[in-house]
């Protein structure tokens, strides 16, 4: 009895002289587990663990999930931002590519209704922005509608090889809405030589041509490149961001990214759960937690599409939860 | 320009630093501009008050009797926590110990925590005093750790809780934020039962002196009160300072007892 008292005198001292959210190794002897946990608790800190009489405790007060997210900027919160992979094929079969697309690749489409119904879902629960991609979204025939549908409620931006406007897909491409849309295509380099190594001879040129018709049909074009670890120099960079110019991209208009250790890359930039900030992602198979993984289990985060709101608040918990531990971790290993 | 303010804490914590860089993050939004420094103790604390070094001092029961005495009353409480408002001490003793009362302690030893804390110490004498109980009629035991801190760091009323369960004294005097810190009788009612239990009275304020500028008291003031529980960020900064919820006006008349307690014990104004 004596024994556990003294224990919580020792709590009291040894955590509350610690700094909020450090790892406080406290000699517990053998006393009640069940009492250092009911204390912990009442004190708003958080048992980890007893091994051996020693239990080690996190020091509150633990900041909660809307604490954790107050601290991410409004643009980046986590559920602002809707991708939906439209679907996984592709004409193209970029040796880089995350989502591991190509000709071959199941189609596995969303289809026009849940797209909407996920749309509709998700701008009533905090999401300001939807991003359309694939796999090659041109492929579907039904694009217009999916896009006119998108861009009714939420600005939306179609990630695109731009490789397929000609034809049937023009005139798809005409009747869609210019306010609220825009068009994000791939180019990877100044030059062909660098875009078409991963991507396929010939792809620079009609990416650019792709560029070249919807700027001319007055749609807003931001340009995407993904860049190999080591591969653009400043050189390299200089005469990307001409050729841009001339083209008449704006500069807030320009995404350069490494590539993605994911999919059918062999290397590029590692990105976990937990390094990533999450960007709730629906493909026809789940939801997963970032675009980049659409298609890889460590990411899932539900098999289930709806209620989309589940979702949603699911990735906002689980990156509180990270968020939480790795500022702790960071205030741990602090090197000075 | 914007108005500034530098308030001065003392540092008893490590956490007195995210404390009041919070606070001073949540200022740089507001109508009047806060800095803060960090003083190891409270006695240059009110010096530096007095002296102008810092316009607004975070100071205990005790720091302010002292800046009231030393100043001739020419100074200010702006605001203070809800649990400010509300302090009590404890009188507590080993479960079984029948001790019902204070005028029980008669013959008895009764550890105290610091000799310039408030909770633990002068008052403690002084409820005592009022029982009855004359010098000779209680052994104390004074633990006189953390002297500067006015027992904000609580250790020397962990020491007197440890030389109770030791049974090298028989009561402890506690405040009530140790008390519960502990898990009052609550998490070990077999070991440690509280017997007594005092009137409510004031603790913490922030204190300025009548130079302070009124319109700037105020802007102060009002911003501090605005600080709510229901933001996630600023609730951070209010959990770690200990509020329960909120920052409130002071009430001056709970500060009378320690006036009087500090009177009678002959407890100097200046150290
Ligand atoms: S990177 Fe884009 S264009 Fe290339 S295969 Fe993947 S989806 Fe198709």
């Amino acid at each position: 009895m004596v024994g556990d008292a003294r224990t919580l005198v020792d709590l009291v001292a040894r955590v509350g002289a610690a700094a909020a959210g450090e790892r406080v190794p406290v000699q517990v002897g053998d006393s009640d587990p069940e009492l250092v946990g009911r204390w912990c608790e009442r004190a708003g800190h958080r048992l980890l663990r007893i091994d051996d009489g020693v239990a080690v405790i996190m020091r509150g007060p633990i900041p909660d999930d809307d604490a954790v997210l107050a601290e991410i900027p409004p643009e980046r919160q986590p559920g602002t931002r809707l991708w939906i992979y439209t679907n996984f094929d592709c004409n193209l079969a970029c040796d880089y590519c995350c989502a591991r697309s190509s000709p071959q690749a199941e189609r596995r489409a969303v289809g026009p209704e849940r797209i909407r119904r996920l749309v509709a879902e998700g701008a009533e629960h905090g999401v300001t922005e939807v991003y359309l991609t694939g796999g090659e979204p041109f492929l579907l025939l039904d694009l217009d509608e999916i896009v006119r549908d998108c861009v009714a409620r939420l600005p939306t931006t179609v990630l695109t090889n731009g490789m397929l406007f000609r034809g049937r897909r023009l005139r798809m491409l005409r009747a869609m809405p210019r306010d609220g849309l825009a068009l994000q295509i791939s180019l990877d380099s100044a030059t062909p030589d660098l875009h078409d190594l991963h991507r396929g001879a010939g792809s620079w040129q009609r990416a650019l041509d792709g560029i070249r018709t919807a700027r001319d049909e007055g749609f807003r074009v931001r340009v995407a490149a993904t860049v190999s670890p080591g591969a653009a120099g400043t050189d390299e960079t200089a005469a990307f961001h001409g050729l841009l110019d001339g083209l008449g991209i704006e500069r807030a208009d320009r995404v350069i990214r490494p590539v993605a250790q994911r999919g059918f890359a062999d290397d590029g930039v590692t990105l976990t759960v937990e390094s990533l900030v999450p960007e709730v992602t629906v493909t026809a198979d789940g939801v997963y937690w970032h675009p980049v993984a659409a298609d890889h289990a460590d990411q899932l985060v539900t098999r289930d599409l709806f209620p989309l709101a589940d979702a949603i608040d699911e990735v906002r918990r689980r990156f509180a939860d990270y968020r939480r531990e790795s500022e702790l971790a960071a205030q741990r290993f602090t090197c000075a | 320009m914007r108005q500034a303010v530098l308030v001065g804490a003392v540092a008893y914590t490590t956490n007195v630093v995210p404390i009041w860089e919070g606070i001073r993050d949540y200022f740089a939004d507001g109508p009047v501009e806060m800095d803060f420094v960090l003083f190891s103790n409270y006695g240059r604390q009110v010096d530096a008050l007095i002296d102008g070094t810092i316009d607004i001092a975070w100071n205990t029961n005790l720091a302010w009797v002292r800046t009231v005495l030393q100043t001739d009353g020419r100074c200010r409480a702006l605001a203070m926590r809800d649990i400010d408002r509300t302090f009590q001490t404890v009188f507590v003793s080993r479960a079984g110990a029948s001790l019902g009362d204070l005028a029980d302690l008669r013959g008895r030893r009764v550890a105290l925590g610091s000799r310039d804390s408030a909770q633990a110490a002068i008052l403690p004498v002084k409820y005592m005093r009022d029982a009855g109980l004359g010098t000779d009629d209680v052994e104390l035991i004074r633990i006189d750790t953390d002297l500067g801190k006015h027992g904000d760091t609580g250790r020397s009323e962990l020491d007197a809780v440890r030389a109770l369960l030791d049974e090298e004294a028989d009561a402890v005097a506690l405040g009530i934020n140790t008390w519960e810190a502990i898990g009052s009788d609550e998490l070990m009612p077999d070991a440690l039962t509280e017997f007594w239990r005092s009137p409510e009275y004031c603790h913490c304020n922030f204190t300025a002196l009548d130079s302070l500028p009124d319109d700037v008291g105020k802007l102060f003031v009002d911003h501090l009160l605005a600080m709510s529980w229901d933001d996630p960020k600023q609730r951070t900064v209010m959990e770690l300072e200990g509020l329960r919820r909120e920052w409130v006006l002071p009430e001056l008349d709970g500060y009378a007892s320690l006036f009087t307690a500090v009177e009678e014990q002959g407890i100097p104004a200046r150290w």
